[in-house]
């Protein structure tokens, strides 16, 4: 690892001026910034610490004042998510979700946002002896024969075959959570600096990876990278959610597909659906004619099956990894199935 | 001078008499129904504690004043030219203190993480950044990783004098054709098995320190204490008695570890140069490329039978890579079963990846799966228990035991699906088995020091290393039976080549080839001890009874004339200053009850027919290894071997891209291996026996217990979901394709 300078900011504020600098990266818990580094496909000058920014650091989730939507502060650990009886109780799938990641001295350590802001575990990625198209170069290795694929992309897989690691951020996705972050911007004398922002989660990702951008994040811009600050999930009456993965490993594994589903019921039928996948494209995947599989219906096996079927529609599987097409119906069935036989 | 003895050896139910020869010295035989008092018992580990607290110092731990870092430099291309190397920016980084060049320009490598150039420097920090600024150019060259693209006849060779594919003579007996022809039930299929990386939670290396004399101290992680101080020595240009090696703790091995490697030789020329101290430890991607791994294999096997099940013939051809060299590879599939006629040929073929090593049981746990997977096909052609037909065909008395035993154990007939795949629900269960052998008796005449203080404090010594199997505590369990004491009152000071040499920690002969020594040496202290009770005491040795019961609430201890007590503490002060030393000595073996430990397993899965994904619930695994010496450890020898023998049926595997020659998952979140909620439930049985090789009865344990898991846990999976899977690891795209073939065959 490249040695750098580590900054310890306590406010927000700081923070923010800190990271702004040029070579800085955010460290929050540094499970995946540490790996990067170490691996040498990201080298820092500065690492910028939020541990001691309070503002950031709410200790686990906090109802909102209308008692209507759950907060997180952006380095609430996964196992306070999922120890959490707020986030149990409102945003169940977020609480599996959060407690499935990992092992448990990671979940110690992990934030929601450096969830939200890893780098996909694509091997190519990770080992800079591998061309890699993320970091920069002409093609993606994945996509040719003879490529290790098992665990690559099978939707919107060119001209990059990396699968989104995240399994929290398809829920947050699907229960419509707000983020509010700092991006980078550029002031009047043409310094850059770091202004505050807010938006659905969707508008934290890039709609498509770009060459050479290794982050999947739209607030990191060039070697500005934008800060995670609060994430808020809306939890309405009547909405149900459910997540579900299919991993080799029992013990501290990556989820090989991921889904969440949340259905908004009125009375016995779906009257609003949104079903977000992991691990199966460059970024978290919104299986919209799924969605539309839903709306309206009640949740028969009819129903159920046409829409886990809907969730592949577009699908594009390598040689190598055409069964994760079939584990993803089967997760997102698994999840509509729980769904029907909640209360 | 030798004595004649005889002594009941093997297990109850299959004993018979053995007589043996034996040296004047050694110690009798305990025979199969001696009554022993800590032998055979749960002994906790003696350094349990010390490993537990973090005390335990292991060659990682070691850091020496003014040590310096070495790292090599490796190369991730499968196969390139070196074109040019330029250290210039290196040398001027800060803290560097030496590089050094390994392939010059024009030099080849041939497998990804060969080593260009290796850096020594300050710091680990120094050394990294040294090492990003060598500069290397390349002239890419065709590879060829897998086995099949090695076996091509236009495939690139790493050593183009020899070709890829080295056929070895087939191993036959009979006309293979004539007995097929004339069985009544003949299968054929093709298995295949993975690489696996050995993955010794520590890594391999050493600390070189160079001392004021011209000697030199070497910290080593080894599996060969007394192998690292020959080899090194030659990288040190020094004889080997210039040389200490120490290797207290050892973070496992699995037959990966033996003598100082390439890198080790790299830290010793630069510590001998600097004339400091020199570190280098691997790290895990090139513990997984260059450190030696499990070689590959492709299997096709045919087997055939009578009517009754009795085979009639066996035949097959196997390939595997075991690297960049020819040699290495092949399974080890003709051993267990009575095969009355057999042909089994196999090819090594070259590849351009890392080489090979022996790894726990070398070439037994690929050729047990694909052969008891064979044995199962046969068994539902026949329309047969695949047990029964196992035990139609075993050789082995003991094993005859074993399966009942764990039959019974697992709850075969309960459990055994008998329309495999029939279970409601997408979770389905079954129940499958496999067998194992291994053949080391131990060897090796090595020499244990006993020594007595006249505070009653025992020492052991020898330069035998515990790579994690209980060495220690094994030695100290055979010389505290032999002198009635508590083992954990018994110091035990080992991996250090200024003790007797020891075994090297290869083959499961550790315990046995020591042990014996260990045994006879207690002995010879009792006796010294025994004649000073009698002196004092002025009676005859015979008239001094020993440790065969608590005086005053304290173990051991001598009764003269059946009166006069002498409590450990007060015979042995009765020793002069200097104490008592004495040495025992491990004899040739003696003519043994059988040549061959036996050993079979018994797998309960769930499989989930929609995910793939397969979960070993339980394993019961039963095993002799002659005399189980402590049960606890031993237990923990198979649960370590059932766990191992877990991941490899469903999880490790070394991926290589096939264009590029690279590992795309070099890293312990990648390269999956079992964790602890992927562990089964697991019941070992230990048919302890006596095994008639030697003064403690004792056959090695370590590599038997991994060699049936995969074979048991193929089958299962097969009795599960009616579907075999053919290749492991058993991943859940394995698992799903296997159970879609059937569905497209219905």
């Amino acid at each position: 690892m490249k040695a750098f300078t580590f900054v310890r900011p306590t406010t927000v504020a700081e923070a923010v001026q800190a990271a702004a600098e040029k070579g800085a990266v955010i460290k929050a818990g540094g499970i995946d910034l540490l790996d990067r580094m170490k691996e040498r496909i990201e080298d820092a000058d500065r690492v910028v610490w939020l541990g001691d920014v309070k503002e950031l650091g709410i200790s686990g989730a906090l109802l909102g004042p209308e008692k209507d939507r759950v907060v997180l502060g952006a380095t609430t650990t996964l196992a306070q998510i999922a120890a959490s009886d707020e986030v149990r109780k409102y945003v169940p799938a977020l609480a599996e979700a959060a407690g499935l990641a990992a092992s448990p001295q990671i979940r110690a350590r992990a934030t929601i946002a450096g969830n939200l802001a890893q780098h996909t575990r694509c091997g190519y990625y990770r080992h800079a002896s591998f061309p890699c198209w993320k970091r920069g170069d002409d093609a993606c290795p994945v996509l040719a024969d003879g490529a290790v694929q098992e665990t690559a992309a099978i939707l919107a897989n060119r001209p990059c075959a990396s699968a989104h690691p995240s399994s929290l951020a398809p829920v947050l996705a699907a229960c419509s959570a707000e983020v509010g972050w700092f991006h980078p911007a550029v002031m009047a004398n043409g310094r850059d600096t770091l202004v505050p922002g807010h938006g659905p989660i969707t508008d934290l990702y890039d709609r498509s990876p770009q060459r050479g951008k290794p982050s999947d994040l739209a607030i990191d811009r060039g070697s500005m990278r934008g800060v995670i600050r609060t994430i808020e999930i809306p939890c309405p009456a009547g909405r149900r959610s459910a997540y579900e993965e299919v991993r080799q490993k029992a013990a501290f594994d990556w989820a090989l597909v991921s889904c969440c589903v949340r259905v908004d019921m009125s009375g016995d039928k779906v009257s609003d659906a949104a079903v977000w996948l992991g691990s199966v494209a460059p970024t978290p995947w919104h299986a919209e004619a799924a969605d539309k599989a839903l709306v309206g219906k009640t949740l028969t096996d009819e129903t159920i099956r046409a829409a886990a079927d809907a969730a592949v529609v577009g699908a594009t599987p390598l040689p190598g990894n055409a069964y994760k097409v079939d584990l993803v119906k089967v997760v997102v069935r698994r999840a509509l199935e729980r769904l029907r036989a909640m209360k | 001078m030798t004595r004649k003895v005889t002594f009941k050896a093997g297990y109850a139910g299959a004993e018979r008499d053995v007589t043996a020869e034996i040296h004047d010295l050694d110690a009798t035989p305990w025979g199969l129904d001696a009554k022993l008092r800590v032998v055979g018992t749960d002994v906790p580990r003696v350094d349990g504690l010390a490993k537990s607290t973090g005390a335990a110092r292991y060659t990682f731990d070691i850091n020496r004043p003014r040590m310096a870092y070495a790292k090599e430099l490796r190369c991730f291309r499968a196969h390139a030219k070196v074109a040019s190397i330029d250290l210039s920016r290196a040398e001027k980084t800060a803290g560097v203190l030496a590089v050094e060049v390994l392939k010059q320009p024009g030099d080849r490598v041939t497998f990804a993480g060969d080593a260009v150039a290796a850096v020594c420097a300050e710091s680990e920090d120094a050394l990294d950044d040294a090492l990003a600024a060598i500069d290397v150019k390349y002239e890419p060259l065709p590879v060829a990783v897998t086995t099949e693209d090695g076996m091509k006849p236009d495939a690139p060779q790493p050593d183009p004098k020899n070709g890829n594919v080295g056929e070895e003579k087939p191993n036959t007996k009979g006309d293979v054709e004539k007995a097929f022809a004339e069985s009544d039930a003949v299968v054929e299929a093709e298995f295949r098995t993975q690489v696996q990386t050995h993955s010794a939670l520590e890594p391999h290396g050493c600390v070189v320190e160079p001392n004021a004399d011209g000697t030199f101290t070497v910290w080593a992680s080894t599996q060969g204490t007394q192998a690292f101080q020959q080899t090194i020595a030659g990288a040190l240009g020094v004889k080997p008695a210039q040389v200490r090696v120490i290797s207290e703790h050892v973070g496992g091995g699995f037959g990966a570890k033996f003598g100082a490697d390439a890198w080790d030789h790299v830290t010793a020329r630069f510590a001998k140069k600097l004339g400091r101290p020199v570190k280098q430890l691997l790290d895990r991607r090139a513990e997984h490329l260059v450190a030696g791994n499990r070689p590959d294999s492709i299997q096709r096997l045919k087997l055939g039978a009578k009517k009754d099940g009795s085979f009639t013939a066996y035949s097959g051809e196997v390939f595997g890579t075991a690297g960049n060299g020819r040699g290495g590879a092949g399974a080890a599939n003709t051993r267990i079963y009575r095969f009355p006629v057999y042909s089994m040929k196999q090819s090594s073929v070259a590849t351009f990846t890392g080489q090979g090593r022996a790894f726990r049981a070398p070439g037994h746990p690929q050729g047990v799966f694909a052969e008891e997977g064979i044995v199962d096909l046969l068994a539902e052609k026949l329309g047969m228990d695949p047990l029964e037909l196992r035990i139609r065909n075993d050789p082995h008395p003991i094993r005859q035991i074993q399966w009942k035993l764990g039959a019974e154990k697992i709850g075969w007939r309960e459990n055994r699906r008998a329309t495999p795949g029939s279970d409601k629900g997408p979770v389905k269960r079954g129940v499958g088995c496999a067998a194992g052998l291994w053949y080391q008796k131990g060897g090796g005449n090595f020499v244990v020091n006993v020594h007595v203080d006249r505070a009653g404090r025992v020492t052991v010594q020898n330069g035998v290393q515990d790579i994690g199997t209980g060495t220690r505590t094994v030695l100290a369990v055979l010389v505290a039976e032999e002198l009635g004491i508590d083992p954990a009152a018994v110091d035990v000071q080992i991996g250090d080549t200024r003790f007797p040499p020891g075994p090297g920690s290869g083959g499961s002969m550790t315990a046995p080839s020591i042990g014996p020594a260990a045994r006879e040496a207690g002995l010879r202290a009792r006796e010294a001890l025994i004649a000073l009770v009698a002196q004092d005491a002025k009676c005859k040795t015979e008239e001094v009874d020993w440790g065969l019961k608590q005086l005053d609430g304290e173990p051991g201890g001598f009764v003269a004339l059946k009166s006069k007590n002498y409590r450990w503490q007060a015979a042995c002060a009765l020793l002069g200053p200097e104490g008592l030393s004495v040495t025992g000595q491990r004899r040739d073996n003696y003519a043994g009850y059988h040549g061959e430990t036996a050993g079979c397993q018994f797998a309960q899965v769930a499989v989930d027919v929609e995910t793939g994904v397969v979960r070993v619930e339980r394993v019961v695994a039963v095993h002799d290894a002659g005399r189980i010496v402590d049960a606890l450890t031993a237990r923990s020898q198979v649960n370590g071997g059932v766990i191992q023998g877990v991941s490899y049926a469903l999880y490790e595997d070394r991926r290589l891209d096939r264009n590029l020659g690279d590992m795309v998952n070099p890293t312990f979140d990648t390269y999956r291996i079992a964790g602890i909620q992927d562990c089964p439930q697991i019941d070992v049985i230990l048919t302890s026996l006596e095994s008639g090789f030697n003064n403690a009865g004792m056959m090695g344990l370590g590599e038997p217990a991994t060699v049936p898991t995969a074979g048991a846990v193929a089958n299962a999976v097969a009795n599960a979901i009616g579907a075999r899977v053919t290749e492991i690891p058993m991943t859940p795209a394995r698992v799903l394709a296997a159970l879609r073939a059937k569905e497209n065959v219905k």
